[in-house]
């Protein structure tokens, strides 16, 4: 390792090993798809295309591994390189992603209304919004009026969270 | 084809349609002039919205936020230096300094004049091409049709970003492998859902295409907050100037126009080519056959050189629908969602197309056509007022766009195990970004992977197991040596460039 942009293990050669692991993943679960009696004579089965998958995509991540320079961006080609790294915003991305996972749980316990209101307020908060009138503002009124415009005018049915559900005893 | 002109004109007329086309040409000009989300995203955000739409009205609508999505990105490169998507990079090099001067307003006045006469050129070509090529691929058979995915795929590889060919295969196989994944259709066992129901019906199109690109686009937004360019831009409109264009300049531009379009059109029905390389390669063009004082110009505030890349890229859009609309292959990441989009309305894209259902080959032939009209008499004068829309901050815009996402694919399903899927995927596809591995190529195996197994299935059974089935059909043979092409010529290239380094480098050392 002489410098950060002289490396055997670059960013190229990662990737083209988990995509080498994905492939034999891959090709290892092809063996296990079913085949019923008299395939082996068939010319095409259900596991021809992945078997031909697995091969060329073995091929390609071995291409990869063997042919990456030893600087992961060796012509400036690239749309991110290191330098960017420095100002992403990382812990920001995760809290978004734990967000919308709660989200995804907040849509079956908590309903749509209440869950996605509670998301877009969080969602302006964590991007740095403080003004009260936004935070409240731009999420339950849009949100109920959004709620409206599928339930009255699209007759779309939105199941009301599990909690409303057990309250309500129904 | 006069019959089919006019059930397409009959349909794009229809007051609803005609609604579509301005709605889509509004809100594509809005999406496009946010930096970071270009058309794909654009149109992935609308899928969900035309579900409820019949297949016509659907894919007018589509097609209408693909050109304003183009429109809007231009905008933001003539008025901020900040090109909404990749194709209008080219318009920033003069479009830029012409705002600089003091001329936003003949700039956006000429780019959209151009994209008008781009678009329209593009439409006539296609009314005349589409049908001629749609009537010559009705005698394709599989083994033809598998050959031409071959070479849809290869050059969507092809064409990738410099360095990236390699990774562009990779994405193709990619999106090849998660076709695979559900009950296979010709055989009826399952293939890689690990005993998961849900995953039985395999991944839906809708989710990929919202997971790698709205929400993956907007999670980079987040993950590399770029400037809020929401001031900067209504600053810039506030003093754009003149939208009035002289006699003597549009004498100037007309030819430049007509041929860019002309080029853009070609490069544009090229698979895999598209708006981006269009505009460079007609801004190249352009400034080799300037006279030597307009060359000087260009990079400085040259009309031609925005003339040139704003009437290839709306051309290329046009033409990107060709191999689209006829054969059933999507010229790019754009046309590939829309693919997805009809095979989701159960109309199969290809030559049938033409005769089964003419009234959306036509109509939206049409409505591109219409489109073009829309943003040059709507669009324009209005673009002050839409990117008043901008000012609406980052904070409240982003949370927006990943709640119109996650929505989108929970309102078609009303399973949130597919809200999980989408965010997982969606990580994925933020690390993909990150080793800058390009996302368009794996759209466009997944979407694809299901035609091609089912059309190698049929000629290797038809052929009796024998790969020979290549060598009986010239069609065949030709499109096969077509993709072996494409794909060893990237290779070739690089291995005779470094040839020519080394060569160049030991002729320095002797001299």
């Amino acid at each position: 390792m002489q410098s950060s942009n002289f490396s055997l293990l670059n960013r190229d050669r990662v990737s083209g090993l988990i995509f080498l692991v994905v492939c034999f993943v891959y090709g290892y679960q092809t063996t296990q798809i079913q085949l019923f009696p008299g395939d082996e004579y068939e010319a095409f089965t259900a596991r021809t295309l992945p078997y031909l998958l697995t091969a060329a995509g073995i091929v390609m991540s071995l291409l990869l591994i063997v042919m990456s320079p030893n600087s992961s961006c060796p012509s400036n080609s690239c749309e991110f390189d290191s330098s960017d790294e420095k100002h992403m915003n990382w812990k920001l991305l995760g809290a978004f992603i734990v967000l919308m996972t709660a989200y995804g749980f907040g849509l079956t316990w908590l309903g749509f209304v209440l869950a996605t209101s509670l998301f877009l307020m969080v969602g302006f908060w964590l991007l740095g919004e403080r003004r009260k009138a936004v935070l409240f503002g731009a999420s339950f009124p849009f949100v109920i009026l959004f709620w409206l415009l599928l339930t009255q005018a699209l007759d779309i049915y939105l199941e009301p969270g599990y909690l409303f559900l057990s309250l309500l005893g129904s | 084809m006069l019959d089919g002109i006019l059930i397409g004109l009959s349909t794009a007329m229809m007051p609803t349609n005609l609604m579509m086309v301005m709605v889509g040409c509004f809100i594509g000009t809005f999406i496009g002039m946010l930096p970071g989300l270009g058309p794909i995203s654009a149109i992935a955000l609308m899928i969900p919205v035309t579900y409820g739409l019949d297949p016509s009205s659907g894919m007018i609508l589509m097609a209408g936020v693909y050109y304003g999505a183009i429109f809007g990105g231009s905008t933001s490169s003539i008025l901020i230096n900040a090109p909404g998507c990749s194709s209008t990079v080219v318009t920033a090099f003069d479009g830029y300094p012409l705002a600089q001067k003091g001329q936003a307003g003949k700039a956006l006045a000429l780019a959209a004049y151009s994209s008008f006469t781009g678009g329209t050129l593009s439409a006539i070509m296609l009314l005349v091409a589409a049908p001629a090529l749609a009537k010559v691929s009705l005698s394709f058979q599989s083994s033809d049709y598998f050959a031409l995915m071959l070479v849809g795929l290869s050059a969507v590889a092809a064409f990738a970003g410099k360095g990236q060919v390699l990774k562009a295969w990779m994405m193709t196989i990619l999106g090849l492998m998660l076709a695979t994944v559900g009950i296979d259709k010709g055989i009826g066992v399952e293939r890689f859902t690990f005993g998961l129901t849900d995953l039985m019906d395999g991944f839906s199109f809708l989710l990929l295409a919202m997971a790698t690109f709205a929400l993956g686009e907007t999670l980079m937004g987040i993950l590399k907050p770029e400037k809020d360019t929401a001031g900067a831009e209504n600053s810039a409109l506030s003093e754009i100037g003149s939208m009035k264009i002289s006699k003597e300049e549009i004498k100037e531009v007309a030819p430049v126009a007509l041929r860019s379009s002309i080029l853009g059109f070609f490069i544009g029905v090229l698979p895999g080519a598209g708006a981006t390389i269009a505009a460079f390669l007609s801004y190249g063009l352009e400034r080799n056959l300037a006279p030597k004082d307009k060359k000087e110009e260009f990079g400085k505030g040259s009309l031609r050189g925005l003339v040139a890349p704003e009437s290839a890229n709306n051309a290329a859009s046009s033409g990107s629908f060709v191999p689209l609309l006829t054969l059933g292959i999507p010229g790019s990441g754009t046309t590939a969602i829309m693919l997805g989009a009809l095979i989701s309305y159960g109309i199969q894209p290809g030559p049938r197309l033409f005769v089964d259902n003419p009234e959306i080959f036509w109509s939206v032939i049409i409505s591109m056509y219409v489109g073009n009209v829309v943003l040059i008499i709507l669009n324009l004068p209005l673009i002050p007022y839409i990117s008043k829309l901008l000012a609406v901050p980052r904070t409240v815009l982003l949370p927006m766009i990943i709640f119109f996402s996650i929505t989108g694919v929970y309102l078609v399903s009303f399973n949130t195990i597919d809200v999980f899927i989408m965010i997982a995927i969606a990580m994925v596809a933020i690390l993909l970004r990150l080793a800058n591995f390009p996302l368009a190529p794996l759209l466009l195996g997944f979407i694809l992977g299901g035609l091609m197994e089912e059309n190698l299935r049929r000629s290797l059974m038809i052929s009796d197991g024998e790969l020979s089935f290549i060598l009986e059909r010239p069609i065949t043979l030709t499109f096969t040596i077509i993709s072996v092409l494409v794909l060893v010529a990237p290779v070739l290239l690089t291995i005779l460039n470094r040839y020519r380094v080394k060569k160049a480098k030991l002729v320095e050392k002797v001299g």
